[in-house]
């Protein structure tokens, strides 16, 4: 009889046992898949967050949720948005309390491939640290999370949506709604917004020479040449920002540049706060110096530089051709040309009304409209 | 019957003829890369005439993406142009060099000492090929890939011409 019962209870055990098994591999989401075409490599992923395709949806959910903010009314894509590649048309950004930030709003197209981020923080390489500063930043407040993360995490919680994806984002976390892994989850979105399919692309990696036109061509045969723009200089590669990381390099160091945009009298040459990456490091063969961003879909991220004070693509060539800006008057009056520290590419060059069209047509070239138009990047809250 | 050879043979002159007016437009249309300067056998040469040379490979990755170029190895061309690679470079040889120059002005400088395949590992590569097409664009119709420089800066791009200079004689 003892003997009976004890094999009824292991058959019980057994049978529990498998159930859970199940249970567990039922509820182990699909292996992710990248939308990247050939040839471009994969971005690399940290160890602590995995992609997964619930994790990429709980972050679309999060980039758009105004509610994270203190006035419930500014989210990610309020500074990020689509139709832009993820700017906002604004010179500078401009807060969920009225703040206005000393820089503009970087694109985030192939943001997951940045060896840096932000505009001049060496130190910056985590897509998950960096979601950190315009949620909890105090100078400027951008979304003013600061003292509202149990107030956010208590709508969280409570939001069907958000019940049904953060257990399956966070798979067999007991309490998986914390603010790191709301910042977890963002970054894996992020890290999907891939824009990789521009007519230029289309022509240098798919073999269609007429994707682009005769002028593009021309453009890109300026923009590639050392002896006339030189501009690959700083905005070389695939991603046109330099040197990226990716999945079998994932510690690529980043380069920053003092471009010439200003030379205003002092011991600084750029105007405070935006000293470049100088902010960091405190030196002064620093001031000046941001990084390179990405030129892919540029012709809609209008104002340009830093702080947005060149307003349109064919001013931008103005500058360079210049070999920097001189601003004849004012508190940032100055000859960029003599900036002690601005980088030797930016020599400058002689440019025909052409060869200034060309280079437009080039950079217009760069417009991806798969991805400014990516349902799956879109407002899903709509 | 002999009128209709007449005419064929009219015809076939005729073809002839276009042909041989069209070829030396055609080769001074192709694209192609002059080796000049100190070498016993100026060259010419398009991709034609690359096709018939041996030809070599190489791949490179650059920012993730993998590209297989090909073409012939700088010092086959160079042999070709007369330059005495292997046993004769010694001496006054060694004294030479070679100014690699693209169609916007760019030039590099490499001497024949690291171009002789005897005297180093080095690889340089003047290629007319990317993945199997002709190369376009931003990469002009010629260019040399050198694989183990850790930068690209002396891969030049849109090569034109390779003049060899002997400072000794």
């Amino acid at each position: 009889m003892r003997r009976r019962g004890s094999e009824t209870l292991m058959r019980w055990s057994i049978a529990l046992s498998m159930c859970a098994a199940i249970g567990a591999v039922l509820a182990q989401e699909p292996a992710f898949r990248w939308d990247i075409p050939a040839p471009f490599p994969k971005p690399p992923v940290p160890a602590d967050n995995a992609m997964s395709t619930v994790k990429v949806q709980l972050g679309r959910r999060l980039f758009y949720d105004r509610r994270m903010s203190v006035t419930r009314q500014h989210s990610c894509a309020s500074c990020h948005r689509q139709e832009l590649a993820f700017t906002d048309g604004n010179a500078r950004a401009e807060g969920a309390t009225g703040a206005v930030h000393p820089r503009s709003t970087m694109s985030l197209a192939n943001v997951a491939y940045n060896p840096a981020l932000t505009w001049a923080n060496p130190t910056m390489t985590s897509l998950e640290d960096q979601a950190l500063v315009p949620m909890f930043g105090t100078d400027p407040v951008e979304m003013g999370m600061k003292g509202q993360e149990e107030r956010f995490l208590r709508e969280v919680k409570s939001d069907a949506v958000y019940q049904r994806l953060f257990p399956r984002a966070f798979y067999g976390v007991a309490s998986p709604y914390t603010m790191q892994n709301v910042v977890r989850a963002i970054a894996a979105f992020e890290r999907t917004l891939i824009s990789m399919r521009s007519p230029y692309d289309r022509y240098r990696y798919g073999g269609e020479l007429e994707a682009i036109s005769e002028s593009a061509k021309r453009g890109e045969m300026f923009f590639f040449s050392g002896q006339r723009g030189g501009c690959f200089q700083c905005h070389g590669g695939w991603n046109f920002n330099g040197e990226v990381r990716y999945d079998a390099r994932p510690d690529v160091r980043a380069s920053f540049f003092n471009t010439g945009l200003y030379n205003v009298a002092g011991v600084l040459s750029y105007p405070a706060p935006n000293t470049g990456i100088h902010q960091v490091t405190h030196r002064t063969g620093d001031v000046g110096k941001f990084r390179p961003p990405t030129l892919r879909n540029i012709a809609v991220t209008a104002p340009y530089m830093h702080d947005g004070s060149i307003k349109t693509l064919g001013e931008v060539l103005d500058h360079y051709a210049a070999g920097g800006r001189t601003i004849h008057s004012g508190p940032y009056a100055g000859v960029g040309h003599d900036n002690a520290n601005k980088a030797p590419a930016v020599h400058g060059f002689s440019m025909t009304d052409q060869e200034k069209q060309d280079l437009i047509a080039f950079l217009e070239s760069l417009t991806d409209t798969a991805f400014l138009r990516n349902p799956a990047f879109s407002n899903p809250w709509k | 019957m002999t009128l209709r050879l007449d005419t064929r043979a009219r015809v076939v002159l005729c073809f002839l003829a276009v042909v041989a007016a069209a070829t030396p437009t055609l080769a001074q249309t192709a694209p192609s890369v002059a080796v000049t300067g100190a070498v016993s056998q100026p060259l010419s040469l398009t991709a034609a005439d690359l096709s018939a040379m041996t030809r070599a490979t190489v791949t490179t990755n650059s920012n993730g993406i993998a590209t297989t170029y090909e073409g012939v190895w700088l010092a086959d061309v160079l042999k070709k142009a007369g330059v005495p690679f292997g046993a004769g470079m010694r001496g006054a040889a060694l004294a030479g060099y070679v100014v690699a120059s693209a169609s916007d002005g760019y030039q590099v400088v490499f001497s024949l000492g690291e171009l002789d395949p005897d005297m180093t590992d080095a690889q340089f590569l003047l290629a007319d090929k990317a993945n199997g097409k002709p190369l376009f664009g931003e990469n002009g119709a010629f260019r040399l890939v050198i694989p183990k420089d850790k930068r690209g800066a002396r891969s030049v791009r849109m090569l034109t011409t390779l003049n060899v200079v002997q400072l000794r004689k």
